[in-house]
């Protein structure tokens, strides 16, 4: 079974990078510019999987997870954050937000492939 | 990590930054230095805000354009972009300005230029306007940046320097990419 992936990010060049990575490692890909466009599209595509980034305009990585959360309706997507950032204290910011897993940038693509069939995996 | 040199002068920081390496500042007083070789800089300023960095960065020569290879710069990018949001720059106020990326000698001709089409290229796709380059040519730069104002400063070193320089430039990939925490 193909997999959806929803990748968040506000930078055209990691989404396009995340893209190519994701659509050869046999995924089905959507991408969102940020936590707001994100929510937007998550209700009309149900993906399997979301990637967001944390630092972006509009709705950051936090808000997006919390809203996604308070939703109720989607209480066990996986939400895997994708962040240059490795501070403890937003790590754990994110776990309380209702986060599934926290990968460093820069991102190997074996190991996001991994973590993406670890979260998804029944 | 290797650290950048910084030295106090009159209360302004002037502070030299290494390949790998970036710095971003509100302080009006600052200035950012860097030399480069093949190597690229990007200098972007919010100039409403005031707020400015300076970036340096080498992609690994692979003989070609692979993911691996802009990881180096992309990640370079992500970091100094992240660091003027969070002093409060806007993304869509930034404006660049690029140096560097020098055909050195033979060897290091085509990573020079790839850094330069590099950096271009991802402020082509960032919509962040470049209002200014310096790139390739055969002679090392040295560059002088102010980050609240956005005034860059370049001077072609001699014809010996980049020898040196090149000698010590290592492709530098900051960041933890085995760092995969599950909750």
């Amino acid at each position: 079974m193909t997999l959806t992936v929803l990748a968040i990010d506000d930078s055209r060049t990691i989404r396009e990078l995340l893209k190519e990575a994701l659509l050869q490692a046999g995924f089905e890909v959507h991408l969102a510019i940020d936590g707001l466009d994100g929510l937007e599209k998550l209700e009309g595509l149900a993906p399997d999987v979301v990637i967001t980034d944390i630092n972006m305009p509009r709705m950051d990585g936090f808000g997006f997870i919390k809203a996604v959360r308070d939703k109720g309706t989607h209480s066990a997507l996986p939400i895997i954050v994708l962040t240059t950032e490795s501070a403890a204290d937003l790590k754990a910011r994110a776990r309380e937000a209702g986060a599934t897993a926290w990968i460093v940038k820069p991102f190997d693509e074996v190991k996001l492939v991994s973590a993406l069939r670890r979260v998804t995996a029944a | 990590m290797m650290q950048p040199r910084r030295t106090e002068a009159g209360g302004s920081r002037v502070v030299h930054v290494m390949q790998g390496g970036y710095e971003a500042s509100a302080l009006p007083g600052d200035m950012f230095t860097t030399i480069l070789g093949s190597c690229v800089c990007t200098c972007l300023c919010d100039p409403e805000a005031g707020i400015g960095g300076i970036n340096h960065f080498l992609l690994p020569d692979t003989g070609g354009s692979t993911s691996r290879q802009l990881h180096y710069g992309l990640h370079s990018m992500e970091l100094l972009i992240n660091a003027l949001l969070k002093l409060g720059a806007s993304k869509d106020r930034l404006q660049a300005k690029l140096f560097g990326g020098a055909m050195m000698n033979n060897r290091l001709g085509g990573i020079g230029r790839a850094n330069a089409e590099f950096a271009q290229r991802f402020l082509e796709n960032e919509a962040i306007t470049c209002v200014s380059k310096s790139l390739g040519g055969t002679l090392a730069r040295r560059i002088r940046y102010w980050p609240t104002s956005g005034r860059a400063q370049q001077l072609f070193l001699r014809a010996d320097t980049p020898a040196l320089i090149e000698q010590r430039a290592k492709p530098i990939l900051k960041g933890a990419s085995d760092d995969v925490t599950f909750f």
